[in-house]
């Protein structure tokens, strides 16, 4: 017990977490054909929201974080609107230049702090850990507090990322998310049977940009120290091959992928160095030997099939 | 000032430009951003460095040898990153994807190699020549008639000669292209290592005139490579040759005329406000441009 609940494996668990979300986002466009890069510029945009609401305007955090979404999804509109309507490499290259762009102003605004970088922003630990002190709980599982508030916060994200990885499923298996697939497999076939292409289109990049919003305001109640060299193209870069790596095809695919890259740089600590050089070797050998990632629709089709025929066989058993 | 900040503009220009056909000449024969461009652009910088300091040959020398090894380079992209994904049913992800993958390859490896350090380029030219108007240094002469000449050879490499009819032919359309004898494979290396050489020799131009290198450089610099290249129209030479005379002007006289700190952010500033007019870039043919 004691081992599971060190610092050191919560933090990464908080991040597997954060990842998840980051690579979702890039998955929810996907899903409709767009290839946006633009998320980095979305995620600046919610952690330096809600670092300043937060900080200079005292809001309550819930608050400050949904803050950061919004602000994000409302500049994700402005982008979107000339942007959706482009196709293919064009918006990969519009929207990795607004992420260049919103990483450029952040360095220059007086608000942000520029290259200094914004620090003192409240912990989400910190504050969850007042709370749970508050309600003596911490006293009662007789904790110190320090670990009672990365416990918590680790919860809160499992169960913020779990909700909104449910979200996006059963979106994606209601009307919307037909839609979505029509879309990515034919534009031209999809509007023609009557699917309002721009509009499916923009509704997938704005919900991107409301989770890339979250997940930037997470991060940094997470790191309480945010700088605009934290959400550079290195970052967009990251949560790609998240997705990628893991299956840009599946909805789990991203899931995976988000928490094998990230707890696999972490036990490769030794290799610090080598890291990024291992990074893109693996990038051009994976997808040499599997361009759509681990995770396919044909293989999570097929694990579904065994498991329920094992779950058959267990009551079969059973009985 | 005016006028002076027009030659500061177009030299600058003129090295966009150069990165931008890198970018342009593989995407009209692949359909595919080749993002380890900047990569190669920044290895091409290194290794004319060291063909100078270590070696101790002229800058001219150096800049063939830079494209030499660009073109090796360019060669290795294409058998390890690009062969093994064609043919095969996949989606343009993949090729972006591995290209990335070789970018931070290379941008590590420069990394643990020559150091994080900021690098010097050595020259000998180094005097000013004052026109009344402007003044020009050598360098900027120097980087500015390399990159014309490079342009002007490339123009009737594509329009005058078998091979640039070739890669025209397949840029055209690939499939008609094998079927009228061309041999396709062989046009495409050939392509990409055209590509990387140029993208060798901007490098080293790009060192010249900035008088750094580092291993991040070819991020920024590719990043521009590719505002311009969406500026032109992707897959479009001449698009891509005046795009980079444009971003360069555009950004010597934002820096010159007060935001000096947004310079990296001219270039993408421009592109999204050109998007909003022009989707399919200043300079492609409407129907062929980013509009579905």
């Amino acid at each position: 017990m004691e081992d599971i609940l060190n610092g050191y494996v919560l933090q990464v668990v908080i991040f597997v977490c954060i990842n998840i979300i980051l690579a979702m986002t890039i998955y929810m466009t996907l899903c409709t054909g767009l290839l946006s890069l633009g998320n980095a510029g979305f995620m600046s945009l919610g952690a330096y929201t809600s670092a300043i609401l937060t900080v200079q305007y005292n809001l309550p955090m819930p608050l400050g974080i949904l803050a950061g979404g919004v602000v994000a999804m409302i500049v994700g509109l402005i982008i979107g609107l000339p942007t959706t309507r482009l196709r293919g490499l064009y918006l990969a290259i519009a929207t990795l230049g607004f992420g260049e762009v919103v990483r450029v102003i952040a360095l220059n605004l007086d608000i942000t702090h520029g290259a200094l970088g914004f620090s003192g922003i409240p912990s989400m630990a910190n504050s969850l850990s007042d709370l749970a002190g508050n309600m003596g709980i911490t006293d009662a599982l007789s904790m110190d507090s320090q670990t009672m508030g990365s416990l918590l916060m680790c919860i809160v994200l499992i169960i913020l990322t779990a909700v909104i990885v449910c979200f996006w499923n059963a979106l994606e298996h209601s009307r919307i998310g037909r839609a979505f697939k029509a879309i990515k497999a034919d534009e031209y076939a999809a509007s023609l049977s009557g699917i309002h292409v721009v509009y499916y289109k923009m509704m997938a990049f704005l919900f991107s940009a409301f989770f890339a919003g979250v997940a930037g305001a997470l991060y940094a109640h997470a790191t309480f120290f945010i700088s605009p060299t934290d959400f550079t193209w290195h970052k967009v870069v990251d949560a790609l091959l998240y997705t990628v790596f893991g299956g840009s095809n599946v909805l789990w695919g991203s899931v995976l992928g988000a928490s094998i890259l990230t707890i696999v740089p972490e036990s490769l600590r030794a290799l610090a160095e080598y890291r990024d050089i291992i990074y893109g070797v693996m990038l051009v050998v994976l997808m040499d030997f599997r361009p759509d990632g681990i995770l396919t629709v044909q293989t999570v089709k097929n694990l579904a099939r065994r498991f329920h025929r094992k779950s058959a066989a267990a009551e079969k058993g059973g009985r | 000032m005016f006028f002076q900040q027009l030659v500061n503009g177009l030299t600058l220009g003129s090295v966009y430009a150069v990165i931008a056909i890198g970018y342009t000449l593989v995407f009209g024969v692949l359909n595919i951003v080749n993002m380890a461009h900047g990569g190669i652009i920044m290895m091409g910088a290194y290794i004319g460095l060291l063909l100078v300091t270590v070696a101790g040959w002229g800058l001219f020398p150096a800049l063939i040898g830079a494209m030499v090894g660009g073109a090796i380079l360019g060669y290795l992209l294409e058998v390890l990153a690009l062969r093994p994904l064609r043919g095969k049913k996949v989606t343009h992800l993949a090729p972006l994807i591995s290209t990335i993958g070789v970018s931070i390859f290379l941008e590590s490896a420069a990394l643990l190699v020559f150091g994080p350090q900021t690098r010097a380029f050595p020259t000998d030219y180094n005097q000013l020549m004052d026109f009344g108007l402007f003044k020009i240094s050598e360098i900027q002469i120097i980087s500015m008639g390399t990159a014309v000449v490079l342009m002007v050879l490339l123009t009737l490499l594509l329009n005058k000669t078998r091979i640039g009819k070739a890669v025209r032919a397949t840029a055209e359309n690939i499939e008609t292209a094998s079927l009228l004898g061309i041999h396709t494979r062989r046009i495409i290396t050939f392509t990409v290592m055209l590509a990387s050489a140029l993208g060798a020799a901007a490098g080293v131009l790009i060192a010249l005139s900035f008088n750094a290198i580092e291993p991040t450089m070819g991020t920024s610099m590719g990043f521009k490579g590719l505002a311009v290249l969406i500026m032109g129209g992707l897959g479009n030479v001449g698009g891509a040759m005046a795009g980079g005379f444009i971003l360069g002007v555009a950004e010597v006289f934002s820096v010159a005329y007060g935001a000096s700190s947004f310079r990296d952010a001219v270039a993408f500033g421009l592109i999204i406000l050109i998007l909003f007019i022009r989707p399919q870039g200043l300079f492609a043919k409407a129907g062929k441009g980013g509009r579905p």
